[in-house]
């Protein structure tokens, strides 16, 4: 068969920059450390590098949840096309529940549904993005809003999270590194990858210092509610009328459920200021072009908001306790390992690993794939969330696979250490 | 001071190019129409403009369908998140539905799962994208396709599909809209919005044109195997080896359950370009940066296309010949509207407007816009898939609303009938 034209194919050649965009997620990083593993250990692999401890029986969600489903499912009611903003009585309950912890009422207008809280990521970068602006984003961080920036043609600059304060937000990085194309900043609470929570009073200053700027506060609030050290949880939708809003959120960390993909962007903005600067408008231009989640599952929404109960939520959040307590205090007899502050929200905790405590290991990276292949623990190298030389290590996993990890990593520890 | 100058003081915008991009969807002008009727009872509304048949019992999808999302959810193993590209069981499920119907086989590895065919259009459209590149698309055709391309700064050029031919290519329009920049065609196969089902000679000609150009083809096989007429649905695939061949498909049509959001993109390339020219590595760039369809309906993937059986098939493909032939038959009594080609497939038919023969309706939008009002029946205006003072109607509704819905047409015709 002739092969002549076959250098007109070319026309089509794949495009440079989208791979270069997507080259740091956090899965790609971690798959490419799990090459490594040795196929003969036989010990379980035990997972502290990702954020997904639906695997582990101890961390299965509610009933009420799978219930929920499965009466959306079988009611037929819901196999149609949902309306791109989301339907009624799903956008209606996140409202009501949103509602419960802000000092004013969310309308169901306020609320659009999203495929996860990752896809209201690419929704609201895709809306925001404009021909020389950029936007704010905290180092470390989750880096899906650096490829979706890139993606977008957005520009990022980033603030420091100051390890010492409790991985607070450098405000005097922030007001330095903003110009007049700045729109945006970006803040995790429950912080990821750090674990810490932010007080109320810093989460003023954050608003203060953004409506200074002129800027909106992206508020990724994925991990909400999973606090469970002293500090609470404070929505930064308490602060919309200071400043302008736009909190994400999802089911999938709460109900212990990523996979199912239900998310939502939420204006919180009193003062309707998103409405009159069109970023209403484009978020809605949006989502008429973009992927929607499942229509049945947001149909199960109201009831899984309504019915989880209390001892649920308790549950989780004891187990998240836990296994945190657990794994600061095992991080402790690590001494090429220091954890600068105890997490107390989310789901994993930012740690320093110090190199010159260990003999042939050249950076974070290597760490973690020497790791993974000598003990079959896998744990996320700080390159991927913006801090080189640091490890994130995930705690919500089974209470004894953590323990057998934190033992395997301090063999690791001892096995490498730099002779005295 | 609360708000001061907020309209020149805050410095986010929002974007413009969404705006336009997303501007026309059927189902924005489907909300144009529907926003004159007037009546509010008793006499029902006939919905006749939408592509999305679930609302009525005699399309419910099948029980196992149903019972195996069920049991996915249930059995708690699909709570996760999957990789991105689809997980391991519904990949291998999708390339062995698809292979039954190919004269090779598809490895689960040319499989990629999306959130509906919607997504799978974004991708692979968002992958072709590159600067000056164009694509060619069918007029009429299905608009989504114009969104997502001015979305990415892809051009777009339109060949015609022939009503007197019943609606194949203009193979000639494609060569000469072709040049060098064009990389590739798109066809819809069942035809949307026209109901054709082409030929396997005609296929064969478009992958032959398509090779001399240089130029992959894009399949829109989403209402898969919904033919009911004379001529068999055969996929784009099957020419896998003269062209490469990118099908979009996925659950929602032949099992009437859009609302699940569960597509593929499948790549059929039989000599490799795709992988050689970077296609295949873009479209996992893309997957990785982007959110995935829900675990658990992947999880149940397997026991929906392994075991439905024929009976449902055979019950929706005979329900769409009756309504189909309802269809065709009563427009041919209402004179101002001609049907070119009688539907063979799909859920829709693409007729002409006469408007010589009308009194004061000026166009298909106020044909349309007046029928709403008027008898609170709602078509699709031809002007929002490409042909203007054309229509599509939806046939695929409960067959007794169909008879009602075309009576009430004709009425409105007669009506609005020119006098002699």
């Amino acid at each position: 068969m002739a092969n002549g034209s076959s250098a007109k194919w070319d026309t089509f050649q794949g495009k440079e920059e989208r791979n270069a965009a997507s080259g740091i997620t956090v899965r790609s990083v971690l798959d490419e450390i799990m090459e490594n593993l040795n196929p003969s250990d036989q010990r379980v692999v035990v997972p502290l590098g990702h954020g997904d401890p639906s695997a582990f029986p101890c961390f299965r969600t509610t009933d009420v949840a799978e219930d929920a489903i499965v009466h959306a499912v079988r009611s037929a009611k819901f196999n149609c096309y949902a309306p791109p903003v989301g339907i009624e009585p799903a956008r209606r309950s996140i409202a009501e529940h949103l509602s419960c912890d802000l000092p004013y009422k969310l309308s169901p207008d306020d609320v659009y549904l999203t495929a996860g809280a990752n896809h209201a990521i690419e929704v609201l970068i895709t809306a925001l993005a404009r021909p020389g602006a950029n936007i704010l984003a905290p180092r470390p961080g989750y880096p899906l809003y650096e490829a979706r920036a890139a993606f977008s043609n957005l520009e990022v600059r980033h603030f420091d999270l100051i390890s010492e304060k409790g991985w607070e937000v450098d405000l005097d990085s922030v007001e330095a590194l903003a110009n007049d194309k700045t729109i945006a900043m970006v803040i995790i609470n429950p912080g990821n990858p750090c674990g810490n929570i932010l007080t109320f009073n810093h989460m003023k200053k954050i608003a203060e210092t953004a409506r200074k700027l002129g800027i909106l506060v992206i508020a990724d609030e994925v991990y909400d509610h999973l606090a469970f050290g002293s500090n609470p949880f404070v929505p930064m939708g308490v602060f919309g009328s200071i400043t302008p809003v736009l909190t994400l959120g999802s089911i999938s960390k709460r109900w212990i459920v990523p996979g199912w993909r239900l998310g939502w962007i939420v204006t919180a903005d009193p003062s309707g200021i998103l409405q009159k600067s069109w970023i209403v408008e484009s978020l809605k231009s949006y989502l008429k072009i973009t992927a929607d989640p499942t229509t049945f599952v947001q149909g199960a929404l109201p009831q899984i908001i309504k019915e989880t109960t209390e001892d649920f939520f308790l549950k989780i959040t004891n187990m998240l306790r836990e296994a945190a307590d657990m794994c600061y205090d095992g991080l402790k007899e690590i001494h090429c390992i220091t954890c600068p502050h105890k997490p107390e929200g989310s789901m994993s905790t930012m740690v320093k690993l110090n190199l010159s405590f260990l003999e042939d290991i050249s950076d974070d990276m290597d760490f973690c794939i020497k790791l993974a292949k000598e003990e079959s623990v896998i744990v996320l190298p700080g390159f991927a969330v913006g801090l080189k030389n640091w490890l994130r290590i995930t705690f919500a996993v089974e209470p004894s696979m953590l323990e057998d990890a934190l033992g395997r990593i301090k063999t690791f520890y001892l096995r490498h250490a730099k002779k005295q | 001071m609360e708000n001061g100058t907020a309209a020149e003081k805050w410095r986010f915008r929002g974007n413009e190019v969404l705006n336009t991009a997303s501007a026309i969807t059927i189902r924005g002008v489907l909300n144009e129409v529907m926003d004159n009727i007037e009546e509010s009872g008793p006499r029902p509304i006939i919905p006749l403009g939408h592509g999305d048949p679930s609302a009525f019992p005699c399309f419910r999808t099948a029980q196992i369908a149903e019972e195996a999302i069920v049991d996915a959810v249930r059995s708690a193993q699909f709570n996760g998140y999957a990789s991105t590209v689809g997980i391991p069981p519904a990949r291998s499920a999708i390339a062995d539905y698809l292979s039954k119907d190919l004269p090779y086989k598809l490895s689960p590895d040319d499989i990629y799962l999306t959130i509906g065919c919607t997504q799978a259009i974004e991708a692979i459209l968002t992958v072709l994208a590159r600067p000056n590149a164009n694509i060619l698309l069918p007029r009429p055709g299905f608009p989504f396709y114009e969104a997502r391309a001015a979305y990415s700064h892809l051009k777009v050029r339109h060949f015609d599909l022939l009503p007197e031919k019943g609606w194949e290519v203009d193979l000639d329009a494609v060569e000469a809209l072709a040049d060098e920049n064009t990389v590739a065609m798109a066809i819809i196969n069942p035809g949307n919005p026209c109901g054709n089902v082409f030929k396997y000679q005609h296929l064969k000609k478009v992958a032959a044109t398509a090779r001399k150009l240089g130029i992959l083809v894009i399949a829109d096989e989403v209402y898969d195997h919904l033919t009911f007429g004379s001529s068999p649905f055969v996929p784009m695939g099957v020419f896998g080896n003269i062209v490469p061949v990118i099908t979009v498909g996925s659950i929602s049509k032949r099992w009437i359950v859009p609302g699940w959001r569960l597509g593929w993109l499948a790549t059929n390339d039989q000599n490799g370009i795709l992988q050689k020219y970077g296609i295949v590595d873009c479209i996992k760039g893309f997957l990785n940066i982007t959110s995935d369809p829900a675990t658990f309906i992947q999880g149940a993937l397997p026991q929906i296309l392994g075991k439905t059986g024929d009976d449902f098939f055979s019950k929706i493909v005979n329900i769409l010949r009756e309504v189909a032939d309802i269809c065709y038959d009563r427009i041919e009594e209402i004179p101002c509207i001609t049907c070119p080609s009688k539907p063979e497939g799909s859920l829709f038919v693409m007729v002409k407007l006469n408007l010589a023969l009308l009194e004061n309706i000026k166009d298909d939008i106020d044909f349309c816009v007046k029928l709403a009002k008027e008898e609170s029946v709602v078509i699709l205006p031809g002007v929002a898939v490409g042909l203007k003072n054309w229509l599509r109607i939806t046939f695929a509704i409960e067959p007794s609303s169909l008879e009602e819905g075309l009576g009430r047409i004709k009425a409105f015709s007669l009506r609005h009938a020119k006098k002699q």
